[in-house]
């Protein structure tokens, strides 16, 4: 298992390696370290929102509202914070909410009444938009009143500081170490072969060198991107989710057989519902970053995310039938869309050529994904 | 006269299963010839070769159709030289009218290359009149009873000039009514010359219908009879004859109390309300194993489907595991009570393919490593491990796909799937099905460990001399009702067949 979906994500990882090393000649400042910080903004939204959508489409369900869902409960915090001067943190308390309401109901009404996914989400997409529309009165309401910054502006506008990025660099570095060791620990207990000692230094190291180089460069421009705290911490959630909880199991396992599922005792629905709501908490955090990023709540907010969203995680590897798919992949993935998006805004591309050249890059690498599994 | 077609030494291997063994047969012209035999005994496999599903060159021996060897590469194959086959499932596109379906893949173009409606149309409703089937062409298929529908397939296989026609058990799922239309139909294809094959369960139709009768057994042709010439019980005794083989370990059962009680139980069919089970009752003690028989379809892989909570609606009746009522329960209450079920379709029911077999061994059992919110992923493989060497999996590790393994090796994870669960009482379906005799033993011998543990076991199974050699009792299922109850150490394979049949 783990071998062929290394080898999916190393053909993407020579694909996104590809797409830079074309927009650093093509461009003069695509590798400057203000467009990467700004690409790292720009990932955190789509990677966040996709790593959301990894959870619906494991079970082998999908999502196509979280778009317009993104654009609705912007907007819904932004109303709050500009209209009715309520306090960010409760503006973006109350959108959690009412996403996780939203999404509890159509995985509900998509589970216990049997009605496709695609179906009902699809309502969900004109639905939300409308309700978006009607929440911001189809106007463009500014996330902050005057300059002063809020919780949620500040969600795609705050930089760690320097030395704050290497506190978080040392402190994540650490917790590698610590579960290093305790996974070494724990496998040498219950009598299972260790790797050699040069393997695991050699791995964390890696990391670190990664990690370190990723800091540097954020603190030659302002530091380490809030959003990019965020997706962090987001992906490392998902990670748990799918890889060492039950739940995560169920998920697999449903997208996999749902019949044997069913007989295994997996409480099939609730997983379902789970997934979606956990989605709908996702949905709102991008929508926060997202209408943060653009600095207004405006009617296009969110126009074709879920669209990025579905792509990000079929190009990393992600079985649109359920069964297949993790982090790692949907995270290169979306590395590869946020890319192409940025460069090619860079080079100034005509916006119709953008679109085609994000679905033929789609096209390409899911038809390179099913050639070389066929191969083999 | 040329033989129709004439079956020689036809020998089909599957790995580890012999399933045809130089099976010899032939056909005369116009003749309605009936196969009979237990399930597993190699019926449907010589369908599937003789209609091209199982090529030329993967089976021994020789097909020939009117004197010429046929080769057949693929049913399209069997088509030209007039081979048809209706299989008990039926192959129609239920939102597509009458015609639509006949025509399927063969629709009248007009010169400009569109449906020819009108041809369509017409020449379906020639094909109707001449069997006299009142039907309209253009009434959805869907909204036909099963009996019209078979009939259609007929239809469908006599309009591309069907001179052999493959009947695997038409009647299966057929009223009574039904089932004498398409008697009176297959006599009508005997007088214009057309070659029948019939496969049945029920004795009674084959007497009623064909010339001569073939008795397969364990994949052997074992005689020809004029139907004229012989008699049910003959049959019968043809179809069971052959001594239990040494293959049931011995062993001692000594029950305990009672665990589990059936009283009055009917269940009806959620989406067609048709009765699944009918006032049946029996109870398991502690030790035991509880064997129930029947013919396909007789309801049991339905009943163990249902006290599992995963099939069926029950309109009466009492259900109590360990004194307990067990009602509008799931799967997941189930096995929470002590309750595990292992379906009859592995790939279907029972595995998640694509994934290892780590993660299908222990995906009933996860509560039992999660402490908090995440599973103990270590001592979950140590249990893995444990249950994986004790059954003797042939497999290179957990890791390895169980998509890949044998049917025996994979069947040996769905139990282990079972077991890991702690169960005090297991349902088996057909445990065995479709497995080579060397995983067939492993599973006795689990069952044994498992009385031994005190465990209940009930075992669905269609082979006699399993169902006989394992079991305690024996209950007979036939159409959901029961059709009589046997001690194990004095049933014959003849009284249960019997019992099984005597509703049909």
């Amino acid at each position: 298992m783990n071998s062929t979906v290394s080898l999916r994500n190393y053909s993407m990882a020579i694909g996104l390696i590809l797409i830079w090393l074309f927009f650093s000649f093509a461009t003069d400042n695509f590798l400057s370290s203000r467009n990467l910080s700004l690409l790292s903004i720009e990932l955190a939204i789509t990677a966040t929102l996709a790593l959301g959508m990894l959870l619906v489409l494991l079970p082998g369900y999908i999502d196509l509202s979280v778009g317009s869902g993104v654009g609705l409960i912007g907007g819904i915090a932004t109303v709050l914070i500009f209209h009715y001067e309520w306090n960010a943190v409760a503006a973006m308390l109350t959108g959690l909410a009412v996403a996780v309401g939203l999404w509890c109901l159509m995985g509900s009404i998509i589970t216990k009444q049997r009605v496709p996914a695609f179906i009902i989400t699809l309502g969900g997409l004109l639905v939300f938009k409308g309700l978006f529309w009607k929440v911001i009165q189809s106007e463009t309401v500014p996330v902050t009143a005057g300059d002063s910054a809020n919780a949620m502006s500040l969600t795609t506008t705050y930089y760690l500081p320097e030395t704050a990025g290497f506190i978080l660099l040392a402190i994540v570095t650490a917790f590698l170490i610590r579960g290093k060791l305790r996974e070494r620990a724990q496998r040498a207990a219950y009598g299972f072969e260790v790797e050699p000692k040069r393997h695991s230094f050699l791995k964390v190291f890696v990391a670190f060198q990664v990690m370190l180089l990723c800091t540097l460069i954020m603190n030659q421009y302002r530091g380490i991107p809030l959003s990019v705290v965020i997706l962090g911490a987001v992906a490392f959630g998902v990670f748990l989710l799918t890889r060492h909880t039950r739940f995560g199991r169920y998920l697999y396992a449903i997208g996999g057989n749902k019949e044997a599922a069913v007989l295994s005792g997996i409480p099939v629905d609730k997983v379902v519902i789970t997934a979606y709501a956990i989605l709908g908490g996702i949905v709102a955090l991008s929508g926060f970053m997202q209408t943060a990023y653009s600095g207004n709540s405006t009617t296009t907010i969110g126009n074709l995310m879920e669209l990025d969203a579905i792509a990000a995680c079929v190009i990393g590897g992600t079985s649109l039938a359920g069964g297949r798919g993790n982090v790692l992949g949907v995270l290169v993935g979306a590395l590869i869309m946020a890319s192409l998006l940025n460069g090619m805004t860079l080079m100034s591309v005509d916006p119709s050529d953008k679109f085609i050249a994000r679905g033929l890059v789609l096209a390409v690498a899911v038809w390179l994904d099913v050639y070389l599994s066929r191969k083999k | 006269m040329k033989k129709a077609l004439q079956v020689q030494a036809l020998t089909k291997r599957f790995p580890g299963v012999l399933a045809l063994d130089r099976v010899s047969f032939d056909l005369e012209p116009g003749e309605v010839h009936a196969l009979c035999g237990e399930n597993g005994a190699g019926k449907s496999t010589l369908i599937k070769c003789l209609s091209g599903i199982w090529q030329h060159g993967t089976y021994e021996g020789s097909i020939h159709v009117n004197g010429i060897e046929a080769r057949m590469r693929g049913i399209r194959n069997a088509e030209t030289l007039g081979i048809g086959v209706i299989y008990q499932e039926l192959a129609l596109v239920s939102e597509m009218t009458v015609a639509e379906n006949i025509f399927l893949g063969s629709e009248p173009t007009t010169a400009t290359g569109l449906i020819d409606w009108n041809q369509m149309y017409s020449k379906t409703r020639a094909l109707l009149q001449e069997y006299a089937l009142d039907l309209d062409p253009a009434a959805r298929i869907g909204d036909l009873g099963i009996g019209h529908q078979q009939l259609v397939e007929i239809v469908k296989a006599l309009s591309k000039d069907t001179k052999i026609l493959l009947l695997d058990e038409p009647t299966a799922a057929l009223t009574e009514t039904e089932v004498e239309i398409l008697l009176d139909i297959i006599r009508s294809l005997r007088k214009r010359g057309v070659t029948c094959v019939y496969i049945s369960h029920k004795l009674d139709e084959v007497f009623a219908i064909s010339d001569r009768i073939t008795v397969l057994r364990d994949g052997c042709s074992i005689a020809t009879h004029l139907a004229a010439e012989t008699s049910k019980s003959a049959i019968i005794e043809e179809m069971v004859g052959r001594e239990i083989k040494d293959l049931f370990p011995k062993r001692v059962s000594h029950p305990g109390e009672t665990i589990f009680s059936v009283e009055n139980l009917t269940v009806l069919d959620e989406t067609d309300g048709k009765p699944l089970i009918e006032n049946l009752s029996f109870s398991i003690r502690a030790g035991e194993v509880l064997g129930f028989g029947g013919l396909m379809g007789a309801g049991r892989t339905e009943l163990v489907m249902h006290l599992f909570g995963a099939l069926g609606k029950r309109v009466s009746g009492n259900v109590l595991l360990h004194g307990k009522p067990l009602e509008n329960h799931t799967p997941s209450d189930a096995i929470h009570r002590g309750m595990m079920l292992v379906s009859e379709d592995r790939k279907r029911y029972g595995l998640v393919l694509e994934k290892d077999i780590g993660f299908n061994q222990s995906l009933a059992s996860l509560d039992q490593f999660t402490k908090g919110l995440f599973v103990n992923e270590l001592a979950e493989v140590q249990a893995n491990w444990k249950l994986f060497k004790s059954l003797r999996v042939k497999a290179p590790g957990l890791e390895y796909i169980s998509g890949g393994l044998s049917g025996g090796n994979q069947q040996k994870i769905v139990l282990a799937k079972a077991l890991m669960t702690e169960p005090s009482i297991i349902l088996l379906d057909e445990p065995t099905r479709g497995i080579d005799v060397g995983a067939k033993l492993e599973v006795y011998e689990l069952i044994n460990q498992l009385t031994e543990q005190g465990k209940a076991v009930i075992l669905v199974s269609s082979e006699l001399p399993e169902l006989l050699g394992m079991s305690d009792r024996i209950i007979v299922l036939s159409e959901g009702k029961r059709g009589g109850e046997f001690p194990a150490t004095t049933a014959t394979q003849s009284q249960i067949l019997e019992a099984a049949m005597t509703n049909s």
